[in-house]
């Protein structure tokens, strides 16, 4: 028990060792469905094999508009109600990496900075003056540079690898949050509503109260 | 026909004479501004998170291996279950804005003196009964921030004498949080609100006895005073329109910019985050608990801290009525005294420094020396209004308060039979 004494004491006198600030690239997610499919291909290309997706089953992508065909093609002999499970087994992830390869579902929203964070993550890789493979963003990251970030600093490639990386955030945020574009169109609907409602009940207030000598 | 079920109901139930007197008659000030309306928003806001509670509750499994999927299987799969969801987040912080609103109304204006004392403690254990339940809810979603935060405050009873560490674990009925902690705040999440709705009825029935205050502090005569019908049902629904566009642009286009983003993380015992934040409407209760170099010290800080406003009756000694209308020096120390609040909600949000420690502290220091200072500044500054010359409309309103509160000893004297 005193260790968790202990670990409280931790926790409220020493926060000193804090994840380097550094500051994010900003990304404009994009919310059409070309883009987010474009992710979702360069996803299932490069981070499909480590990474799940626990929560998105491959029926969610055709329901979502994606082509049948490429979903298809991605889930090869599973069930369309398979969620989209890494092709490399957690084990053996492990053994390889050193670390199990986070599940990717809630990723946009569960790092501060959200969807800046991974874009700038993604991007984020350099070598250093030994030629060792670094990222600005998450020093400890186990990740190989997928998008090469690290050799493509200039160029036509740069606005390529960045374009890609934009890509994935998209369809990552989609997966994090897939009611996200019926929210905010009902959002609208309801605050109109609740604006017209407000105006009347104003106008009917003032009209009581003007009852009152 | 329906009168004649009425009679029938009211021969033996006194359902018309109730309607007329407690809701529709019921004898409010006229002069109430809209910071009157809180209450009955904090009203709204109990039954909109009961409501939307217990649907959440039909989806969501209390189980540790389930608990932080079935939010996912909420948020995803169950119809508008991810409306349901961020209605009840987003509620939660509404109900404390609401809450912090209605107290801080109360302390403007005084409305906490004789004879409102009970209307203000029900209140207190009304806030204690709501930060508990807001506190065991924040366990269920079993992410990061739930396990590390309930880790952390279920540790502070280490602080109870002698039995500290029974008392923790009988708390999370384990060693530590699991399970059983998620099964019993689960169970206790549910229970709570309805304890709520009861003692909001007895703040109601106090509220029935004693009536509103109102921004000139003193009891209106009967002139002053209107029905509740259809006054301020229009009054209280115009403003639950203006809460309601608020709170759905958090709902709707801002849902997760309350909720921390480590609790998007499945609850890992064997990994602490780097900083453990509570949600925003414990930060400044959580820098005066950081502010003493000692557990026992920060828990009593911490407790005190929150209980302290119970003293408010017994602070204020001054008997120049309207709370802070008429008197210039309250004022001040209130308005210094929200500043004091951001000041510690800002340094419980942020990671320890040395300088942000040394900020809290004072700011912990100011945050009761605020309280301990009233008594003195009160009746310093009631002489010094006194000898300045008061508006003759005070001193009109003093003596009748003097008058009632006469009358109110003569009425507690003549029931005891010591006065004929």
């Amino acid at each position: 028990m005193s260790f968790l004494f202990r670990i409280t004491l931790l926790l409220c006198f020493s926060w000193n060792v804090w994840a380097s600030e550094v500051k994010l690239d900003t990304v404009k997610v994009e919310t059409d469905i070309a883009s987010i499919e474009r992710g979702a291909s360069v996803l299932m290309d490069t981070c499909h094999s480590c990474h799940t997706l626990k929560y998105i089953k491959y029926r969610d992508l055709i329901s979502f508009g994606m082509d049948k065909q490429k979903v298809d093609e991605w889930r090869d002999e599973q069930s369309l109600d398979t969620p989209l499970f890494a092709q490399m087994a957690r084990e053996d992830a492990i053994a390889a990496f050193g670390t199990a390869p986070p599940d990717l579902s809630l990723m946009v929203k569960a790092r501060n900075g959200g969807a800046n964070y991974v874009y700038s993550y993604l991007l984020g890789y350099y070598l250093n003056a030994d030629g060792e493979l670094g990222n600005h963003f998450y020093p400890p990251t186990k990740m190989p540079d997928i998008l090469n970030s690290s050799t493509i600093t200039e160029g036509p490639e740069l606005t390529q690898i960045q374009n890609q990386a934009r890509d994935i955030v998209s369809f990552l945020s989609w997966v994090a949050d897939p009611h996200a574009a019926e929210r905010i169109q009902l959002g609208y609907y309801v605050i109109a509503y609740l604006f017209v409602f407000t105006a009347l009940l104003y106008v009917l207030k003032r009209q009581i109260w003007s009852k009152l000598k | 026909m329906p009168n004649r079920i009425i009679t029938w109901i009211d021969q033996r139930f006194p359902l018309t004479s109730f309607v007329k007197h407690e809701l529709t008659g019921y004898p409010t000030p006229r002069n109430l501004s809209y910071w009157w309306n809180f209450g009955f928003l904090a009203g709204f806001i109990l039954v909109l998170q009961v409501a939307t509670g217990i649907f959440l509750a039909m989806h969501y499994k209390a189980d540790v291996a389930l608990s932080f999927d079935s939010i996912q299987h909420i948020m995803r799969n169950v119809n508008y279950g991810w409306l349901l969801r961020y209605m009840h987040a987003v509620g939660a912080s509404a109900f404390f804005f609401v809450i912090y609103t209605h107290m801080a109304r109360t302390l403007y204006y005084g409305s906490f003196r004789a004879p409102r004392e009970l209307m203000w403690w029900t209140g207190q254990g009304l806030l204690l009964l709501l930060m508990a339940t807001a506190f065991m809810g924040y366990l269920l979603p079993w992410g990061q921030m739930s396990f590390w935060g309930a880790t952390v405050i279920t540790n502070l009873f280490r602080a109870t004498p002698f039995i500290g560490d029974q008392v923790v674990i009988w708390l999370r009925g384990d060693f530590t949080v699991g399970d059983a902690t998620l099964t019993r705040f689960f169970s206790l999440h549910y229970l709570f609100p309805f304890i709520i709705i009861g003692a909001v009825l007895i703040h109601m029935v106090a509220l029935h006895t004693v009536k509103s205050s109102n921004p000139s502090g003193i009891n209106l005569a009967d002139k002053d005073n209107i029905p509740f019908h259809p006054y301020f049902t229009i009054k209280d629904l115009y403003g639950l329109g203006i809460f309601l566009i608020i709170y759905s642009v958090f709902v709707f286009f801002i849902p997760d910019s309350l909720i921390e983003p480590a609790n998007y993380i499945p609850a890992n015992p064997m990994r602490t985050p780097n900083h453990i934040v509570p949600e925003w409407y414990f930060l400044p209760f959580y820098a005066i608990l950081r502010s003493v170099p000692s557990l026992v010290g920060g828990v009593v800080a911490m407790g005190l801290s929150v209980m302290i406003f119970a003293f408010m009756p017994f602070l204020d000694r001054s008997r120049i009525p309207g709370g802070a209308h008429f008197r210039p020096f309250y004022k001040i120390q209130f308005y210094l005294f929200l500043l004091d609040m951001l000041v510690l909600g800002y340094v419980g949000y942020v990671p320890p420094t040395d300088q942000t420690i040394a900020i809290g502290q004072v700011a912990t220091l100011c945050y009761f020396g605020s309280f301990f200072l009233i008594p003195f500044i009160s009746k310093a500054e009631e002489r010094w209004l006194i000898k300045r010359g008061l508006p003759a409309e005070v001193i009109i309103l003093m003596e009748s308060e003097l008058k009632d509160k006469e009358a109110r000893r003569l009425k507690a004297l003549r029931r005891k039979g010591g006065v004929a």
